[in-house]
C-alpha cells in the first residue's frame, strides 16, 4: 500500500477538553444552599420556640448520638440490604421486559397495561399489600421495593430501546455478533442513559417505599427507627434520621451513580476538533 | 492487511438472485411501492459488480436482500452462508468502544483472532488511532474504520452500500483508491451499489445500470481494465459517460 496520500491528519487525536471550574469550588453553591437552609431553620426554631421545631444544635446532637452509638450503621445496613435486593430484582426484570417491549410489538402490547397500572399504584399501597401478604419476612420489603421501582424502570428502558440506532442492530446482524456480545457491547452501552435515568427514578421510589414498609411491618431498619422517634414525639430524632438518610442518598448519587455514569460516558467527552 | 497467501484461497462465493420482488408500504399514505420486480442478478466468484442507479431505484434494497437484512416477497436468493464484510453508507461504529475494539468485535464474531485488528487498522492508515474513541475521528477516518472492519473478517462476500457518498469528494477519492488496493491484495466476490458512475467504473469488474420503478436493468458494461485503475483513465471516463447516458 502506498503511504503517500492515505494517511489521516493527526489533528483530531486529542479531544478538546472544555474549561471546568476548579474542583474545590464546585461544591460551593450546594454548600451555600445548605448553610442558608440551616440558618433559616434555626431562625424559625428561635421564632416559634416550640418542641415541635427543634433547633439545629438539638438536631445535630441527636444525629451525633445516633451515629456514635452504632445504631445508624446497623439500621442503615438492614435498610440498604432490603432496597438493594428489591432494586436488583426490579432491574433484572425491567431490563428484560423493557428491551422486549422495545423490540417486539406483542410484548409491548402485553406488558404496557402492567407498566401503566404499576405507575399509577402509590407506593403506600404496595407497602400495605406486601405487609399483609408477606408479614415480617425479608420477602416483604424486597417485593415492595421491586414492585414500586420496576414500572418506571421498565418504561425508561423501553423508551431507551426505541431510541437505539437500528443501523447498529443491522451492523451487528451482518457481522453475526452473538447474543451476549450484542447485549454487552451494544444494548447495555446504548441504553446507559436510560438505565441511569431509570435507576434514579426507581431508587427514589424504592427508598420511599422501604421507609413505609419498615414503619408498617418491620422491627428494624431506618423506617422502624423513624417510627420509634415519632411515637416518642422526638422530632429532633425524626429529623436526624431523615437527614442521615438524605446524606446516604447523596453519597449514593454523587459517589456511585454519577461516578458510574461518568465512567460509562467517557466516550462522549472525546469529540473531534 | 496481510499479503495474499495459501490461506487466502480464491473465493468460491457466488451470488445468484432469481426473480426477486419486493414491495414496501408507504408509511404515510399506506400505498404499496413496488421497488423490485422479477429482478435477477448473478455475481461470479471473485467478481465485483457495481449496481448504479438514481436514488429510489431499489439499489440499497437489493443489497439488503443479499445481506439478509430484507426478506424478498418473491424470488430466490442463492448465496449459501458466506462470511460478510459490509461497508454501509454511514460507518455504523459503536462510539462507546475504542476503534480497535470496533474491529476486534467483528473478528471475534467471525471466529478470528481479535489481535489482528491492529494490523488491519495499520493497513488503512489508522494505527495511531486504534485506542481512540470513534468520536474523535473525522468522517473519512470513521469510514476507514468501517472499511478495515469489513476486510478484517476475511469476508467471502463484500457488500458496499454507497460507501463514500456521505464524504467530501477529496476524501472519497482517497478511500476509493484504498478500496482498490485492498481488492488487489485479495479479490473477493463483491457487490457495490452506488449512484456515482465514476466510482462504479473505477472499482467494478461489471457495471449494471438500474432505471425505473420497479427497477429494470437499463444497461450492463464489463470493465476491461487491469487494476490499479486511475480516475483519469480516458477509457473509464468514456464508460462513465455511457453509464450517465443510460441512467
Amino acid at each position: 500500500m502506498t503511504a503517500t496520500d492515505l494517511r489521516p491528519a493527526r489533528a483530531a487525536a486529542v479531544p478538546a477538553v472544555p474549561a471546568r471550574p476548579r474542583r474545590r469550588w464546585r461544591a460551593l453553591p450546594a454548600l451555600l444552599f445548605l448553610v442558608l437552609l440551616a440558618g433559616a431553620w434555626q431562625l424559625m426554631a428561635v421564632l416559634l420556640d416550640s418542641v415541635l421545631v427543634p433547633g439545629v444544635p438539638q438536631i445535630v446532637t441527636e444525629l451525633v448520638e445516633i451515629v456514635a452509638d452504632g445504631s445508624f450503621a446497623e439500621q442503615l445496613g438492614i435498610t440498604v440490604l432490603r432496597v438493594g435486593l428489591g432494586f436488583a430484582l426490579a432491574f433484572v426484570v425491567a431490563v428484560a421486559v423493557g428491551i422486549a417491549m422495545g423490540r417486539n410489538e406483542f410484548a409491548r402490547r402485553f406488558f404496557e397495561p402492567a407498566v401503566l397500572l404499576g405507575l399509577t399504584i402509590p407506593g403506600l399501597v404496595w407497602a400495605l399489600l406486601c405487609v399483609i401478604w408477606f408479614g415480617i419476612d425479608l420477602v416483604n420489603p424486597v417485593a415492595a421495593v421491586a414492585l414500586s421501582s420496576a414500572p418506571p424502570l421498565m418504561l425508561t428502558i423501553y423508551q431507551g430501546t426505541r431510541s437505539v440506532d437500528p443501523d447498529l442492530l443491522e451492523m451487528a446482524h451482518v457481522y453475526r455478533f452473538s447474543r451476549a456480545t450484542r447485549l454487552r457491547r451494544l444494548w447495555l452501552p446504548a441504553l446507559a442513559p436510560a438505565l441511569f435515568a431509570g435507576a434514579r427514578l426507581g431508587l427514589s421510589l424504592g427508598w420511599k417505599v422501604i421507609v413505609l414498609v419498615e414503619v408498617f411491618g418491620m422491627s428494624s431498619g431506618v423506617g422502624y427507627q423513624l417510627n420509634n422517634a415519632f411515637a416518642a414525639q422526638n422530632v429532633a430524632a425524626v429529623l436526624a434520621w431523615t437527614l442521615l438518610f438524605a446524606i446516604v442518598m447523596a453519597v449514593l448519587e454523587y459517589g456511585v451513580l454519577q461516578g458510574l455514569e461518568r465512567r460509562t460516558g467517557r466516550w462522549r467527552k472525546a469529540v473531534s476538533v | 492487511m496481510s499479503e495474499p497467501s495459501a490461506a487466502h484461497a480464491p473465493t468460491t462465493t457466488r451470488v445468484r438472485l432469481d426473480g426477486i420482488g419486493k414491495t414496501f408500504v408507504d408509511a404515510r399514505s399506506g400505498a404499496p411501492q413496488q421497488v423490485l420486480a422479477d429482478f435477477s442478478l448473478t455475481v461470479e466468484p471473485g467478481e465485483l459488480v457495481a449496481v448504479v442507479g438514481a436514488s429510489g431505484t431499489g439499489k440499497t434494497t437489493l443489497l439488503h436482500v443479499v445481506a439478509g437484512l430484507v426478506e424478498p416477497d418473491a424470488g430466490t436468493v442463492d448465496i449459501g452462508r458466506p462470511r460478510l464484510g459490509v461497508v454501509f453508507q454511514q460507518p455504523r461504529l459503536l462510539d462507546w468502544l475504542p476503534v480497535r475494539q470496533n474491529v476486534a468485535l467483528a473478528l471475534e464474531a467471525a471466529g478470528l483472532d481479535p489481535a489482528a485488528a491492529d494490523g488491519t487498522l495499520a493497513a488503512v492508515g489508522l494505527a495511531e488511532y486504534a485506542g481512540s474513541y470513534p468520536t474523535v475521528l473525522s468522517g473519512g477516518q470513521r469510514q476507514r474504520v468501517a472499511v478495515a472492519r469489513a476486510f478484517a473478517v476475511e469476508p467471502d462476500l463484500v457488500l458496499l452500500d454507497e460507501p463514500f457518498s456521505a464524504l467530501d469528494e477529496l476524501t472519497a477519492r482517497k478511500l476509493r483508491l484504498l478500496l482498490q488496493e485492498l481488492w488487489m491484495q485479495r479479490p473477493r466476490t463483491g457487490l457495490l451499489v452506488t449512484h456515482n458512475p465514476l466510482e462504479a467504473a473505477l472499482l467494478a469488474d461489471r457495471v449494471i445500470v438500474l432505471a425505473g420503478r420497479p427497477a429494470q436493468v437499463a444497461a450492463e458494461y464489463r470493465v476491461d481494465r487491469e487494476r490499479p485503475r486511475s480516475a483519469e483513465d480516458p477509457h473509464l471516463f468514456d464508460l462513465h459517460s455511457r453509464i450517465v447516458a443510460a441512467l
